[in-house]
């Protein structure tokens, strides 16, 4: 996909360019959570993906932009330590640097880590490619009392070093000058060779004198690729087989490992960190200032070792009964809305045009019911996007991870694969692509078959319906049961793949720990409106699609009476038996949890087209339009006030709402009458594990290459959710609870 | 029913099926919400300093 619009992106450019004059590739790369991606929307005005945690990126995207007439295509990269090819971020980044040889590349340094940035920048030097340096985050180096001299850093490393600000767009004016001047004449900033001592530059020396006389001169810079033969890359290794180019490796490094007594991957880092630390040295001020940081003060709570886990947990139910509090009364405005004014509107229209009778039934009880029931749920899962966003954007997605650490060991993990589980509870398929940054390739398999149990946004629509019926008064708590449930069974099934299918112990946690950072008004609405987006977009294409095609499964044969013997009837009379121990053996709930498989929310939508209330039911006065755009408008104002007040109250959303019950009783009156307590938690605990939506599905083979991995998540989580929803169920019976 | 009933509901189910099948399968899990392909941007640099 993403060649393809490189390729489309490049043929139709050209022609172009060619009038102009070549667009200049701008590579950025630099440490994780340097600020890469903020730098590139606040330049190109993209909305890449930024957080306050290391990993964010994992895939390279680009941007094209203009700036002082010329086109400037700029290349986000994945963040890393180093140049080796441990992580898969860490080949994506290097392979692009390597191989598709940016004009310029931009080297990200975050400020206030100085010394470990550096050690990066060091490595990137050594690609010869011209550099600029971007000093960035340094409004928070200068609030610590750092400052940097740029011009000797400059002076130092042969490029331009320029401050910037990316948050508040200060020196990107500079940042794109330099660029610009540093593609217009390239071979006045190419990086200085820095010296690594005698022993290393004469090996080196003699390698590259070598490699000069092959063709892989033109394929890598040379200098970086005598230091990776003589470290044994082994991803460059592989790639060019030293022996078969007739590069005698050995040769050149047999002094150096005599004289250093060490491995030579070592020497050579060895020999970087005292370039970064030198460069350090000569280049930052401190003037210390005395009081402890606020980031400290709250991570000494946060972090603590007993309270850990319970803040943690607290948080997460903090969040989800305000996200309940607050989203509600805009749900319910939405379900009256199609349920009434919307609904009237489309039958006009529709008799207008002289449509035929059936296609009125497929709009509104098709497709209004079914994306409707849907839709009404929009509000409830923006504001969740909303809360992680928030968490991404403050710093504490890095600390849940450092607090789980202890229980991820327990499965053999570590707590940066927690990372991937928090972010699987907006949306699982970037979940499972974030999986790449863990180093061990079992780390990552085992952590994308338990992302799955993380409950996501597309599943909110389920709970909220049988929640609103059966436990209102107590909704942030049931719904917090759910997504903590997600988590145990996570570490449960864990131990039980450890012990079978991976074994072997989990590796150090290492994890930095950015300074906590008020995420601004509009980057949090930014980002909540990219994730939130996602949803939006499925309902008008995979949710309609699903919505009609199953008007159709229940109406055929055509002229069917009862919707029981329709053909959607007929397949959830064969599932439902295998329904019925755990509590909800009807043809309806077997048959949405059929659809549920592309898509979880669908699972509301198939209901709402089930359950949809006949048309005798419904005695409605006749209202004009703009009576209907009366009730529109002063309702939704009813809404706000009540989803205002909701924050401040602590009553929770039992006290309203009441009114809006009787008028649509719809959906939940015919759950209420269906389901017992018991059952529908039954019932959402099995739609929470019962299986990876198919989008999820393609993802995992997107990512792994192949089926496997979904099909052990496909068997597994079947048998878990049925066993866990019968457990639920008689056990529940058995102690005589909500039955 | 008659014939253009029948035309029209296999064009309303043929698009659906459609439709289901690019936004599911052809995206290859990329959703669409996550930014997955390359974000192509062809906007002027406004400097705001
Ligand atoms: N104070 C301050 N914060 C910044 C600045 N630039 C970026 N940030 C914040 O730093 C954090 C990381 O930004 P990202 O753009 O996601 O970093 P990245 O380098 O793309 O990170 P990865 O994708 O993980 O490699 C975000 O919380 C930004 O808001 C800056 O100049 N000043
Ligand atoms: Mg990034």
């Amino acid at each position: 996909m993403s060649t393809m619009t490189e390729e489309r992106l490049q043929g139709s450019s050209r022609a172009a360019l060619r009038a102009e004059k070549k667009a200049i590739t701008v590579g950025v790369a630099g440490n994780p959570n340097s600020g890469k991606s903020t730098i590139i929307n606040a330049i190109a005005g993209t909305r890449l993906h930024v957080g306050n945690w290391p990993g964010v990126t994992v895939e390279k995207k680009s941007a094209i932009f203009e700036y002082g007439g010329r086109k400037i295509r700029i290349v986000d990269l994945p963040g890393t330590y180093s140049l080796s090819p441990y992580t898969q971020e860490e080949i994506i980044a290097r392979d692009y640097l390597i191989h598709e040889k940016p004009d310029v590349i931009l080297n990200v340094v975050d400020a206030t880590n100085l010394e470990r940035n550096l050690y990066l920048t060091v490595q990137v030097m050594e690609l010869g490619i011209p550099t600029v340096v971007a000093l960035n985050i340094y409004d928070e180096a200068e609030k610590r009392g750092h400052t940097i001299n740029r011009r000797v850093m400059e002076d130092m490393l042969g490029v331009k070093v320029i401050p910037t600000v990316a948050t508040k767009k200060i020196g990107l004016d500079d940042l794109l000058k330099s660029l610009l001047e540093v593609a217009e004449n390239p071979s006045a900033h190419c990086p200085k060779h820095l010296n690594y001592g005698d022993d290393i530059e004469s090996a080196a020396k003699m390698l590259e004198t070598q490699i000069g006389l092959t063709p892989l001169a033109e394929k890598y810079p040379p200098r970086w690729l005598a230091f990776k033969l003589m470290e044994g890359d082994s991803q460059v290794s592989g790639e060019i087989k030293p022996d078969d180019s007739g590069l005698s490796v050995s040769k050149a490094v047999g002094h150096l490992k005599t004289a250093h007594d060490s491995d030579i991957e070592s020497i050579m880092a060895d020999a970087r960190y005292a370039q970064a630390f030198g460069l350090t040295r000569e280049v930052l001020q401190k003037t210390e200032s005395g009081n402890i940081e606020l980031t400290e003060r709250i991570d000494r709570i946060v972090l603590n070792r007993v309270l850990g886990i319970p803040i943690f947990l607290a948080a997460m139910w903090f969040v989800f009964k305000l996200t309940f509090d607050v989203s509600k009364p805009f749900a319910d405005w939405m379900s009256a809305m199609t349920a009434g004014p919307f609904k009237g509107w489309a039958e006009a229209i529709l008799g207008l045009i002289r449509a035929p009778g059936w296609t009125v039934s497929l709009v509104t009880d098709g497709v209004m019911a079914g994306v409707g029931s849907v839709l009404v749920f929009v509000p409830v899962i923006f504001a969740m996007m909303f809360f992680i966003t928030f968490l991404e954007g403050s710093g504490y997605m890095a600390r849940a991870a450092f607090v789980m650490d202890r229980a991820m060991h327990t499965i053999g993990l570590h707590g940066k694969s927690f990372i991937p589980m928090l972010l699987g509870f907006g949306c699982n398929v970037p979940a499972i692509y974030a999986t790449r940054t863990l180093e061990n390739p079992k780390d990552k398999a085992l952590t994308a078959l338990l992302v799955p149990l993380m409950s996501c946004g597309a599943r909110l629509p389920v709970y909220v319906v049988f929640i609103g019926a059966f436990f209102s008064a107590h909704a942030g708590t049931v719904l917090w049961s759910l997504y903590v449930m997600g988590i145990v069974l996570a570490i449960i099934v864990g131990i039980c793949f450890k012990k079978t299918l991976f074994k072997g112990e989990a590796p150090m946690f290492i994890m930095e720990l950015p300074p906590y950072r008020r995420p601004s008004f509009k980057s949090l609405m930014i980002h909540t409106w990219e994730k939130g987006k996602h949803f939006l977009i499925k309902a008008g294409t995979y949710i309609l699609a699903v919505s009609i095609l199953i008007w159709f499964l229940l109406n055929l044969p055509w002229g069917v009476e009862n919707k029981k013997d329709s053909y959607l009837g007929k397949v959830g009379q064969i599932i439902a038996p295998v329904l019925e121990p755990i509590g909800f053996g009807n043809w309806e709930a077997a048959s949405s949890l059929i659809s549920g498989v592309i898509a979880k929310e669908i699972v509301v939508g198939t209901m709402g087209e089930i359950y949809v209330a006949k048309p005798e039911d419904e005695k409605k006065n006749p209202s004009t339009f703009s009576e209907d755009l009366k009730e529109v408008g002063t309702s939704f104002v009813h809404a706000a006030e009540d989803s205002a007040a909701n924050v401040f109250s602590t009553v929770g959303i039992s006290s309203l709402s009441s009114k809006e019950d009787e008028k649509r009783a719809g959906l939940k009156a015919v759950i209420q009458k269906t389901y017992t307590p018991l059952s529908a938690y039954a019932f959402v605990a099995f739609v929470l594990l019962y299986m990876p939506c198919v989008v999820v599905a393609i993802a995992m083979r997107q990512e792994f290459g192949t089926w496997k991995w979904f099909g052990i998540a496909f068997v597994y989580q079947m048998t878990l959710a049925w066993g866990v929803a019968f457990l639920i169920y008689h056990g529940g019976k058995l102690l005589g609870i909500g039955g | 029913m008659g014939a253009t009933d029948i035309l029209l509901m296999g064009v309303i189910i043929g698009g659906a099926l459609y439709l289901l099948y690019r936004s599911v399968w052809k995206k290859k899990g990329h959703c669409s919400g996550c930014c997955s392909e390359i974000c192509e941007m062809n906007k002027k640099y406004s400097s705001r300093c």
